[in-house]
């Protein structure tokens, strides 16, 4: 195999970037229509079915053609997807309001801090391990080179994408300070303290996949929790799965803990100054924030690129007849599938259960989360120390 | 091409140290202090690049973990609830220059005096550890983390823990600082 040179490795890199930014920005547009659409269902209505104004000129055409393939029974789900790039187009080319006692500095740059540190965290998740695919030979300039499944190989990957997220509240709390209003300003105190406290149980709810895999590396992290653990690992990992998905919940400002923006009270928390593609940024970065927190519950707590979940695939391997070997084996589509149905659950969430209240927000996290994960992070060490 | 980028990869911590000092003087220069908080917080993530350009990844990730994550994150609260006045403002963070050209020269005689040996003397031979087998067999760029927890839970094990209580001392005493306004 050859070696890369420092040039050609960086330009795989990029390769690599540039293919997690596709597969983001491929994921974010689709879970934002499937929230209107499971949302509508959900409540018994239909969701969107059609782009806004018209019957006469293109969107005419397209409502038309939307109309008749309501009767066709897969497609008539799909009707209003058009309306995406018509959101994409009004979030682009709508005026940008800069409010006049706003600090236009921080204003700008509060934004862009959000959506830096949502994406930035992908750098230490690794899809598949090992090769992800090898350039074939007549490729130009990076030939016959594999590209691995992960961006970057860190041993304390882990640590880094805790340090990121931790970095996000800044975006909220600079936004809800910059606009100089009074409800951007509550509604940015109000998720900072919720961000900061929760950072707690969540980051403490990772700590026992680190204590049964002892390492810190992603790859590593994931492998050992999916193939190499003892029956009794179940326990730690199913009770560590569900306890992190709350806190994630809560990280990603999502229903049932959606305090910054809870429109009944702060009209729209951090972002009510925000417009076009500003807003559009706080907007993509929640996704984004979510889909990470998918990336990370799918590879640390259900299997991640194997099959099966909480470190199932270990115990069935040995098990496993040798013509369905496949499943044996590690593939980024499984991994990327269990994010989507991560996904999905947060919409099946924020369909079925109505929001806390702020002090029940914060009882949860310091009351219950934290003893929870502390008693999880005891149960871990115990399998550790007995059960290997 | 390949030359340009290697000259570019050993410099790195020269760069990133540039860029964590700019960060300081931003902090320093701004008028407003929300700014100050915002160049704090960019000269802590440049510090932690110095620490990742010298294969310390487990004390860069620390740095962005505690620092950028939790410290500066109290600064900006304190900075955002305690709302003053421009003319306010303007006398606490922006007239003091002479009591600050003071606290600067003090701070540089002290650091002089702490770290005279390691600036100007001779390099020391071998790395100061005290139970030199305990780190056998570790890989210390491959194994960051495994190598600070032996320093701190078996080389240093008494000054780490006395370290802890000392910080339990600060938190207790806070608490009944901030109790005693309300009994």
């Amino acid at each position: 195999m050859p070696i890369p040179t420092l040039t050609q490795s960086i330009v795989i890199t990029l390769i690599q970037c540039l293919l997690v930014v596709i597969f983001v920005f491929v994921v974010v547009p689709l879970t934002v229509f499937a929230e209107r659409k499971v949302l509508g269902y959900l409540q018994q209505r239909l969701g969107s079915t059609r782009v806004a104004s018209g019957h006469i000129g293109i969107t005419g055409w397209m409502n038309r053609g939307m109309w008749k393939w309501g009767r066709i029974p897969v497609l008539s789900y799909w009707r209003g997807i058009p309306g995406l790039v018509a959101d994409v187009l009004k979030l682009i080319l709508k005026e940008d309001i800069i409010p006049a006692k706003a600090d236009k500095f921080v204003f700008f740059i509060a934004p862009a801090l959000s959506m830096v540190a949502a994406v930035v965290v992908f750098a230490a998740v690794s899809f598949v391990p090992g090769v992800f695919f090898t350039f074939p030979t007549w490729f130009p300039f990076v030939g016959g080179l594999p590209v691995s499944g992960g961006i970057a190989d860190i041993n304390v990957g882990l640590l880094w994408i805790l340090g990121v997220a931790s970095v996000g509240v800044y975006g909220i709390v600079l936004a809800g300070w910059a606009s100089n209003s009074k409800y951007p300003l509550l509604g940015g105190l109000r998720s900072a303290a919720q961000m900061v406290s929760y950072e707690v149980p969540l980051a403490l709810s990772l700590l026992a996949p680190v204590v049964l895999s002892s390492s810190l590396n992603f790859a590593e992290m994931s492998k050992v929790m999916a193939t190499g653990l003892p029956f009794w690992g179940l326990v730690p990992q199913i009770i560590g799965f569900l306890l992190y998905l709350t806190c994630g919940f809560a990280e990603t400002n999502r229903l049932p803990f959606d305090m910054p923006e809870a429109e009944n009270e702060l009209v729209a928390g951090f972002h009510t100054e925000y417009s076009g593609m500003k807003f559009g940024f706080f907007y993509l970065a929640e996704y984004i924030n979510m889909t990470v927190v998918a990336a990370l519950a799918a590879g640390f707590f259900l299997g991640g690129p194997w099959l099966l979940p909480f470190g199932l695939q270990g115990l069935v391997n040995p098990y496993l007849p040798g013509f369905l070997s496949w499943f044996g084996e590690p593939h980024a589509i499984f991994f990327v599938v269990k994010i989507i149905f991560l996904l999905f659950t947060y919409i099946w969430v924020r369909g079925t259960i109505p929001r806390y209240r702020y002090d029940q927000v914060m009882s949860v996290a310091w009351k219950y989360l934290i003893p929870l994960t502390l008693f999880n992070l005891l149960l871990a060490a115990a399998v550790r120390c007995f059960a290997v | 091409m390949e030359h340009f980028i290697q000259t570019i990869g050993r410099n790195m911590f020269a760069i990133f140290g540039v860029m964590a000092l700019g960060g300081a003087a931003f902090m320093i220069a701004s008028r407003s202090a929300v700014h100050s908080v915002l160049g704090f917080l960019f000269a802590m993530l440049c510090i932690a690049g110095c620490f990742l350009s010298l294969e310390a990844e487990f004390l860069g990730m620390a740095q962005i973990l505690v620092y950028a994550g939790g410290i500066v994150v109290l600064f900006l609260f304190v900075v955002m609830l305690v709302e003053m006045s421009k003319k306010k403002e303007k006398e606490v963070f922006q007239l003091q220059s002479r009591y600050a050209v003071v606290a600067v020269l003090l701070g540089a005689a002290l650091f002089l005096g702490v770290f005279r040996k390691v600036l100007f003397g001779a390099a020391s031979p071998e790395a100061l550890v005290l139970r030199p087998e305990l780190a056998q067999g570790l890989n210390v760029a491959g194994q960051n983390a495994q190598a600070v927890s032996r320093g701190l839970f078996a080389d240093y094990l008494l000054p780490f823990e006395i370290l802890s209580v000392i910080l339990l001392v600060a938190l207790v005493g806070a608490v009944v600082l901030a109790k005693t306004e309300r009994v």
